[in-house]
């Protein structure tokens, strides 16, 4: 089991980095959250493992999100002003602009296809994904046409609109 | 045959449409214009969608080599093993100088009971106060029997008293309040005196005060906040705590088996209140604790160093006291052996209403306490 498991880590880390990595947005959590789901499935022994590190990775984010948002509420109540108070400079809004952007516009997809989304983009197949959603196979071509399609536009308005703030 | 729909294009682009299934939509659009024009612009549609994620990938690092077994942190081995050993021991040394201290007592109540049935019932009717703790009671009840008993000859009363010492070390620290209560009573002796002072150093007094907190929980808060000097000064460290998180007081703590504790605890927010534990601890010499009892041979007559030996022998069988009979009486004072023990290992770990990941990342975040 333990070789197996060495397998599916050489095969999966990246892609769940990856997977992580969009939800959370920092890489070393990501990373961090990536060990621990294979720390977990070294005790657990699922039967799909890769399947089983997504499911487990996407509840960790989760967790990870709530209690940062718990977090983010209580010390925005320590600190006398707002933490958006700083704005970032030229340079970090060009490297970062793109990069937010993009988190932005996926942030307004729906969840379920911005899971599906992103479970592609790391890797995983349409049987994997609909295993893991629990949509039909049949469905998920449906919903990432969809998604993919949103993402773009939202990304294209969001640019847009950018402009035509500046101009 | 009517048009591909969006579903079928982007499961045939991303080469996950059936054999069967792509084989038909390869058919329909070789001769529906419309279809190949919607074609090649789902192909750009994914084209485009894969760029922009790939604008918000993680940067590409090296994968760290596959060992999550040593993410476990040793403190937590060192809790789950340590902790129920030092538990099994106390338990098992009880119960040996329980076993023994009801035998010996049986045995002696048989010889002078006919000679002097008088003391025995001076005996029974000695006032519940001589033991302060109340907890401490049954064991120290018969050892009050045999001294009373013994009073007219002056040398056995002090061998008497000594064994009764040598039983509460044997049962570690638990009677140590009783004992010194029963020695108490014998004012008009002057090696009882002297006794009593060297049988109770502080190290015992300290390592005492935890079997309370032990009913309570795994660790107890003593008593009111204490600054952050005085928490450097317990635990020999700046206390550890999770950073950005307000601290509600620092608290000086108790658990089993430690020697010094701190808690910060910590709002994790409106609701949520967390400790973090700093404490050193020191796993129980259960060694140096007899030998401190034995220690000191040069006051002792023959008989009474007989009788010492058949004290040991008789707990010895218990498998957690198996070492205690190894030193040879030994004239190291106690605390000298106290002070030959390794330092005191430094343990930090999180506590609180929260699932265990998240203990985990706070664990993981944790910092030494800024002022």
């Amino acid at each position: 089991m333990p070789d197996d498991l060495a397998d599916v880590y050489r095969t999966t880390y990246h892609a769940l980095v990856r997977f992580l990595y969009r939800k959370v947005w920092s890489a070393e959590r990501a990373e961090d959250l990536a060990q621990e789901a294979f720390a977990r499935a070294l005790v657990h022994k699922p039967e799909n493992t890769r399947g089983w590190l997504f499911v487990v990775a996407a509840n960790m984010a989760r967790d990870e999100a709530r209690r940062a948002a718990r977090e983010r509420r209580h010390l925005t109540l320590l600190k006398s002003e707002p933490p958006t108070s700083a704005p970032p400079s030229d340079e970090v809004l060009h490297t970062e602009g793109e990069r937010s952007q993009v988190r932005a516009a996926l942030e307004q997809l729906t969840p379920r296809d911005r899971e599906v989304l992103l479970l592609w983009d790391s890797g995983l197949s349409y049987d994997e994904i609909a295993a893991q959603t629990g949509l039909a196979r049949g469905a998920i071509g449906t919903t990432l046409a969809r998604a993919r399609r949103r993402l773009v536009e939202a990304f294209d308005a969001r640019k847009t609109g950018e402009h035509v703030a500046r101009g | 045959m009517s048009h591909v729909d969006d579903g079928n294009l982007h499961a045939y682009l991303d080469g996950e449409l059936p054999a069967t299934e792509a084989h038909d939509l390869e058919a329909h659009v070789a001769q529906c214009r419309e279809c190949r024009v919607r074609l090649d612009e789902e192909r750009a549609l994914i084209a485009r969608a894969d760029e922009l994620l790939g604008l918000a990938a993680p940067p590409d690092r090296a994968m760290p080599p596959f060992r999550p077994g040593d993410r476990e942190p040793p403190v937590r081995l060192w809790w789950r093993v340590r902790l129920p050993l030092a538990w099994a021991a106390t338990v098992v040394l009880a119960l040996g100088a329980g076993l023994y201290l009801g035998s010996g007592a049986r045995a002696r109540r048989q010889e002078p009971v006919a000679q002097n049935s008088g003391d025995v019932a001076t005996t029974r009717a000695l006032p519940a106060p001589a033991a302060p703790e109340p907890a401490a009671a049954p064991p120290v009840a018969p050892r009050q029997m045999q001294r009373v008993r013994s009073a007219p000859a002056a040398p056995t009363t002090v061998g008497g008293e000594r064994k009764a010492a040598v039983q509460e070390k044997a049962t570690e620290q638990v009677v140590t309040d009783g004992a010194s209560g029963a020695v108490a009573l014998r004012h008009d002796s002057a090696v009882a005196q002297r006794e009593r002072a060297e049988l109770a150093p502080s190290a015992f007094k300290a390592t005492a005060a935890p079997v309370v907190a032990r009913t309570v929980g795994p660790y107890s808060v003593a008593g009111p906040p204490i600054t952050l000097d005085s928490a450097r000064a317990l635990v020999g460290t700046t206390p550890y705590a999770v950073p950005d998180l307000p601290v509600r007081g620092i608290y000086r703590g108790r658990m089993f088996g430690s020697l010094a504790l701190v808690v910060v605890r910590q709002a994790l927010d409106s609701s949520t209140v967390i400790d973090v534990i700093t404490g050193r601890y020191r796993p129980l010499s259960l060694d140096a604790v007899v030998v401190a009892g034995a220690a000191r041979p040069e006051t002792t007559d023959f008989s009474e160093r007989a009788r010492l030996g058949r004290a040991r022998d008789s707990i010895a069988p218990a498998p957690g006291a198996q070492r205690t009979a190894a030193p040879a009486p030994a004239p190291g004072p106690a605390r000298g052996a106290f002070a030959d023990r390794p330092a005191a290992a430094l343990v930090v770990e999180v506590r609180g209403p929260v699932p265990t990941d998240s203990l985990a990342a706070l664990q993981r975040r944790l910092a030494p306490l800024r002022p």
